[in-house]
């Protein structure tokens, strides 16, 4: 009950940033810093594809509905949640996840969740700058948000989870 | 059927992601040209509510600018009106003026939520249907255009901006009188381009461009910008023409709606012309 009632907050707490604090940003360069795959990250490893779908997509119907992309976000991340159990299983340490711990920076360790994270992370912004644009000739332009974009992404998801995740007891 | 059922169970998320995956890429790519409901835009009651929250903390950022250029408008308008003028001659009697009759009534309104940083980005507009605002009428405010009203709910309407893929407004250049569409490339809020203007027209760098009004969106005469580069397209008869928006589209706040009174009565008559002519 009481990992539902955190995550239904993050949840809530995940779209409202995004809408209204990263998406009002003008940064420039067409960066675009889209941190709500974290939501899908941080969810308890043994949570089923079907759960990730249906999350994925209302988290990306609210978003696409403050902001007006009108479901642009909700492909996006539905893909990062089809995605997020098979790069899990390619990533697996070798005596298999441990069902406490969460998918976070500081539990799991830095290499795994940097290349874990910054995978998905890359393939949610291709994704959307790719069907943003859909256009072959806008082919350097997709590119360079999506080059641009990803790491800034990344660093603000490691200092949100600096913030806000609680990092785990010395034993 | 076993193996029908067995089939279905292991690809049924597989499934699942597609479906979802169709409802929501044809949700945007159909949303783009023609909107299939408010409710999953900010138009919607929720979002709105939302917005127009975040747009009470935030409209506060540049106020000031704001009401300067309200003022300057002001000031300009003030020159206009009667009270401004003294007059020479006493004897002279107004009568009613039948040379002129009002085509276009505007509607005042302020954006509470915008974005520039995507290929297509729209505005959310606090007035609705209440206030008379419909799909189709133009959007401008004293510096330039900002765009076309796109979706419309009751209280709240979200403005295809001219900062879209495929928003082509006519514009005429004023000085020659060229015309072409202007079009947004996704890169720069500050600048976009025309397409169209063929190259034997003389162009002066710097001339003003401004709205054609054939369509009966905008009224004519009304700014886009200013040209500031020009570069022949290679292997066309065409010039490449990079304009200056006059609007900062990252700060505006009070826009006018357009409201055609004889947009009806244009419509009408261009649907007799006969199909097979203007092919």
């Amino acid at each position: 009950m009481k990992l539902i009632i955190t995550q239904l907050i993050r949840f809530v707490l995940f779209v409202l940033i995004q809408a209204l604090v990263f998406n009002q940003l003008e940064i420039g360069l067409g960066i675009q810093v889209m941190i709500y795959p974290l939501f899908l990250m941080l969810l308890p490893f043994e949570t089923s594809v079907l759960v990730l779908l249906l999350l994925a997509f209302i988290m990306g119907l609210s978003i696409d509905a403050i902001s007006d992309t009108y479901g642009l976000h909700t492909s996006s991340l539905l893909i990062v949640a089809y995605m997020r159990p098979i790069i899990f299983n390619i990533f697996a340490p070798r005596e298999g996840y441990d069902t406490i711990k969460e998918a976070s920076f500081f539990e799991m360790g830095q290499r795994w969740f940097t290349s874990v994270f910054g995978l998905l992370l890359l393939i949610h912004h291709l994704w959307f700058f790719v069907f943003e644009m859909f256009n072959m000739s806008e082919l350097p332009l997709i590119l360079q948000k999506t080059i641009l974009s990803v790491p800034l992404s990344f660093l603000l998801c490691i200092f949100l989870q600096v913030i806000f995740v609680t990092k785990p007891k010395e034993r | 059927m076993h193996n029908l059922i067995a089939f279905f169970r292991r690809f049924r998320i597989f499934m699942l992601f597609v479906l979802l995956q169709i409802f929501a890429l044809s949700n945007y790519f159909t949303s783009l040209s023609f909107p299939r409901s408010q409710y999953i835009s900010s138009a919607s009651a929720v979002s709105s509510t939302i917005l127009e929250g975040k747009n009470s903390v935030t409209k506060y950022w540049n106020l000031g600018e704001n009401n300067i250029l309200l003022q300057k408008e002001n000031i300009r308008l003030r020159r206009k009106i009667s009270s401004t003028f003294m007059r020479l001659n006493s004897r002279l009697v107004k009568i009613k003026d039948t040379l002129y009759q009002q085509q276009y009534e505007y509607i005042p309104g302020i954006i509470i939520n915008s974005s520039c940083n995507k290929r297509n980005n729209f505005f959310t507009l606090n007035i609705g249907k209440k206030q008379g605002v419909k799909r189709g009428m133009g959007v401008f405010s004293d510096n330039g255009i900002i765009g076309v009203i796109h979706n419309v709910s009751d209280h709240y309407s979200v403005i295809k901006s001219v900062l879209t893929q495929s928003i082509n407004v006519d514009v005429i250049i004023e000085s020659s009188g060229a015309f072409g569409l202007l079009k947004w490339d996704g890169r720069d809020p500050k600048r976009g381009s025309i397409s169209g203007i063929s190259n034997d027209m003389k162009i002066k760098k710097w001339s003003k461009i401004v709205t054609r009004g054939g369509s009966g969106i905008f009224p004519r005469g009304l700014m886009v910008g200013r040209i500031e580069t020009l570069k022949p397209i290679e292997g066309k008869p065409l010039w490449d023409v990079t304009l200056r928006y006059s609007e900062d589209y990252t700060k505006i706040q009070n826009v006018y709606v357009i409201k055609n009174l004889l947009r009806e009565e244009q419509e009408k008559l261009e649907k007799k012309i006969p199909e097979d002519i203007v092919e």
